[in-house]
């Protein structure tokens, strides 16, 4: 029998993108809004770009009775209305749609999980997919556990038709409400999966600005000799949102500010801009990276957290205009609730090169703006020189990577102004992606999708990872329990008035993104 | 200093026609003024952006105009300084004039424009001489040198040389080329000249999805030990422009790929010409790679800018599916191009092939 070439020599030159095996995706909570606005627009973007396997399907899982086509009809419309690419492409669509079924099941009925075997065993052999399996949990939190013992339970991990196939899991955050919910659905997860099957999702890790802080610091060797306590002043992460709970006030006054972003979005954006350079580009040697940071975080103990956060609450104010009301007075939140909608925090993190070095985090609801930027503040030049001189306060540089919207990099320096007198003034030099590439950007679902079926966990965050950050915010959680209520802010500016007050007393000030 | 007046022409994609050597001097204005304006809250603000110098070269009045065409629409995609040469070395009156103008495109959901100016130079009779030194100064440091070059370059080749030394890469369509077979050995020897430039054929970018949808076949191992056991590579084309020479690359392509030598190649690869009505017709017809127990197939589908790709094997390496041609207009073809930024390793090593193929055929 002769033995397959390690690689298929006809892919060389045709596209930077690894070309994904075989596989079917199976969506658990298929009827749901993530199904239709993220996922299956996303994965309609990848086969418009020709980045789906040749032998490739998309099996829905819900609770709901429907067919194939009415389901195939309903992500018709959700990918005419959230595909980036539009008009929709007719062919695109209808290869896609061939590959598209539905199975309707209760998500803790075994007959249903061994009808699902059944039938991608059936597909296997139809359409060429060879066991490999994505199964992707886009349902509530709560039914993770159980979806994930029954795939267990039921043969649909190890399967013995096709014992070297691949079957990976995405998993949607929240991972977990905290460190202990968290370990309980990681053993759950590690009771089937390996580790390197398991993929669990944080959507700010695909978006492009995300990616490039990588690029930025490590294939650019002015920026990296600088990226340490002897040059760096303070760091602050902002993850602005002008909006309130919108619907989502049942599970957000249960969860708070600190769980829904602080947990995930900005301990991956620390970690990230704080992370040493991994040895390679691969997902173990960046996970590595980023988990020494997160354990080099320093533990607050209960006194240390009234020093070093500040949480606030959103009451009533105007947003463009419009009256809005305050987080209490929100639908399925309660009247005299205690949950943070703002969140301010310092922490230091214990290493050599960012030693007594703070990281400002800051994430709220109804704040002016929605934007997400990572802003290095470098310390301020000797005043010897200009001090004296200029008429305005020299700034010190600062490098701003922003990730929504207009995603790009900035760096604020100083020039002199034209003219006789030596006046400074800050300047800005700004890279936008928009302007110097175009508005072609992949989506992060779209990106994160493609790394999943190809097996590339780089993307994704890792078990140690997201245990240590839980570690952080359940101690942050302990401390405010004893603690007084979260200020009151007015909808529609920057936070309360003793997050300012937090930053100043360090003598620096929050920036304006 | 020009006035706000033709700052707006300027932006606008309106030419206004400046002396050469003023051409630097002139933009520097304009944009300058566009930053004053931008403090201005009732002006849009204006941003320029540059990641390339494309410079192209254009022998006719009608390829001048398609090229500011094109670039309008690429601009969008790929900032860039762009600097269209209309070269008429055959007329007799000497001139050398130039216009400048902007493409301006609105930058996400905002109002702020993104602006990419054009720099058109046009040279005649004993003009042509100057257009290095006039080419020269205008290109911005620092960024790759792209050289879009619409016709046949062998044709000129000592204008290419002048142009060819400050591109990195250069960009071509032989299939708009009266009779591009015999010159291939020419145009192997000219890329070898240039190891430090890219090259690429517009008409091997076309075969990207012919190319894609055959290499698919073998991505599962199972069906990758085939490789191993083609006996044939039918290739049918059409008759329309570059048509046979896109079916030569295409064989030669495969039989680099799988290290043929010569003589292999020639047995296996099989190239015929059928009679095409097919309006929507992109050259090749169809392809059949055989084995001894399987049989990959591609054909174009008739009316349609898709292709079918078939196996016929037992355990089949995947299912018959369809795809959309990519888009093949200039526009769409230039922009995947820029999009690669790479040199074409896997085109060189297929053309070097096509050319000893094709003379021993």
């Amino acid at each position: 029998m002769q033995t397959a070439p390690p690689t298929n020599p006809l892919q060389e030159g045709l596209s930077a993108q690894r070309t994904p095996e075989p596989c079917v995706v199976v969506i658990f909570g298929a009827t749901g809004d993530l199904t239709h606005r993220k996922l299956v627009p996303a994965l309609y973007n990848l086969a418009h770009e020709g980045q789906l396997p040749q032998s490739f399907a998309i099996v829905g899982f819900a609770r709901r009775p429907k067919t194939h086509d009415q389901f195939r009809a309903e992500l018709r419309d959700a990918v005419a209305h959230s595909s980036r690419f539009q008009p929709i492409n007719p062919a695109v669509w209808e290869s896609l749609a061939q590959a598209i079924f539905y199975h309707q099941s209760e998500f803790g009925d075994a007959q249903g999980y061994q009808k699902l075997n059944a039938f991608l065993q059936k597909l296997d052999a139809e359409r060429g997919t060879a066991g490999h399996r994505l199964f992707y949990l886009a349902t509530a939190p709560t039914e993770f556990i159980g979806i994930i013992e029954q795939l267990g339970a039921n043969g649909l991990i190890h399967s013995q038709h096709a014992p070297t196939a691949s079957q990976r899991i995405i998993v949607e955050k929240p991972f977990g409400h905290s460190l202990s919910t968290a370990e309980e659905l990681n053993q759950a997860l590690a009771g089937a999966f390996d580790e390197r099957q398991i993929f669990r999702i944080d959507h700010y890790l695909g978006k492009e600005t995300v990616q490039n802080i990588a690029a930025l610091r490590f294939a650019n060797e002015i920026f990296e000799p600088l990226w340490n306590q002897k040059y760096v002043d303070h760091i602050q992460i902002t993850v602005a949102e002008s909006l309130g709970v919108e619907g989502r006030g049942s599970y957000y006054d249960g969860s708070g500010a600190l769980r829904d972003m602080v947990q995930n979005h900005m301990m991956q954006l620390l970690s990230l801009v704080a992370m040493e350079p991994p040895t390679t580009l691969d997902g173990p040697a960046i996970h590595d990276e980023k988990v020494k940071v997160l354990r080099a975080i320093r533990p607050m103990t209960p006194e240390q957290v009234q020093q070093f956060t500040v949480r606030g609450q959103y009451a009533r104010g105007s947003m463009a205009g419009q009256a809005v009301p305050a987080y209490r007075e929100e639908k399925n939140v309660s009247p005299d609730s205690r949950t943070e909608t703002f969140v301010a925090l310092k922490l230091f993190i214990e290493n050599w090169r960012w030693f007594g070095v703070p990281f400002y985090l800051r994430h709220g609801k109804r704040l002016p703006k929605g934007v997400a930027e990572i802003a290095v503040q470098f310390k301020a030049p000797p005043a010897v020189l200009f001090g004296a001189e200029s008429t305005t306060p020299l700034q010190p540089n600062a490098l701003v990577m922003r990730i929504q919207p207009d995603e790009g990099i900035a760096i604020r320096m100083n020039a002199k102004v034209p003219g006789n007198a030596l006046n400074l003034q800050p300047v800005k030099m700004d890279f936008r992606y928009g302007g110097s590439f175009g508005a072609h950007s992949p989506e992060a679902y779209e990106r994160l999708l493609h790394d999943a079926i190809i097996g590339d966990s780089t993307l994704f965050t890792r078990r140690d990872e997201v245990e240590r950050s839980w570690q952080i915010v359940d101690a942050i959680i302990e401390g405010w329990n004893s603690a007084p209520a979260p200020f009151p802010y007015e909808s529609g500016i920057w936070g309360p008035p003793e997050a300012d007050k937090f930053i100043e007393r360090d003598g620096r000030e929050w920036r304006r993104p | 200093m020009p006035d706000t007046a033709q700052l707006q022409t300027f932006t606008a994609g309106v030419e206004t026609a400046v002396d050469v050597a003023q051409i630097e001097r002139q933009l520097h204005e304009l944009w300058q003024l566009a930053a004053e304006s931008a403090k201005d809250p009732s002006q849009r603000q204006i941003t320029r952006a540059c990641l390339l110098n494309f410079i192209v070269f254009c022998e006719t009045d009608a390829e001048s105009a398609h090229a500011s065409e094109v670039i309008s629409t690429l601009t969008s995609q790929h900032p860039c300084r762009a600097i269209v040469l209309l070269v008429q070395p055959d007329v007799a009156s000497a001139e050398l004039s130039a216009s400048i103008s902007a493409h301006c495109h609105l930058a996400g959901t905002g109002q702020k424009q993104v602006c990419c100016e054009q720099i058109a130079i046009h040279a005649s009779g004993p003009g042509v001489a100057h257009l290095g030194a006039a080419v020269l100064p205008l290109l911005e440091s620092d960024l790759p040198t792209v050289l879009w070059w619409q016709g046949d370059f062998l044709k000129r080749i000592d204008l290419f040389r002048r142009l060819v030394a400050v591109a990195d890469r250069v960009i071509y369509d032989t299939s708009t080329w009266t009779d591009p077979q015999p010159q291939l050995g020419d145009l192997a020897r000219r890329i070898t000249e240039h190891p430090r430039c890219s090259f690429v054929d517009l008409s091997w970018t076309r075969l990207g999805l012919w190319r894609r949808l055959a290499a698919e076949f073998f991505d599962a191992p199972n069906c990758r030990t085939e490789l191993a056991r083609i006996r044939t590579v039918d290739i049918v084309h059409g008759h329309g422009p570059g048509a046979s020479l896109r079916a030569l690359l295409y064989g030669s392509w495969i039989a680099a790929q799988l290290n043929w030598p010569v003589a292999e190649a020639r047995q296996k690869i099989h190239l015929s010409a059928r009679e095409d009505r097919d309006a929507t017709s992109v050259g090749i017809l169809s392809i059949a790679i055989k084995t001894d127990d399987a049989t990959f197939s591609i054909r174009k589908n008739f009316g349609e800018s898709t292709a079918s790709a078939t196996v016929d094997m037992p355990n089949a390496c995947g299912l018959p599916h369809k795809r959309a041609f990519w888009p093949e207009d200039d526009t769409s073809l230039l922009s995947q191009e820029l999009d690669l930024g790479t040199r074409h390793t896997v085109y060189e090593k297929a053309l070097a092939l096509a050319v000893i193929e094709d003379v021993s055929r």
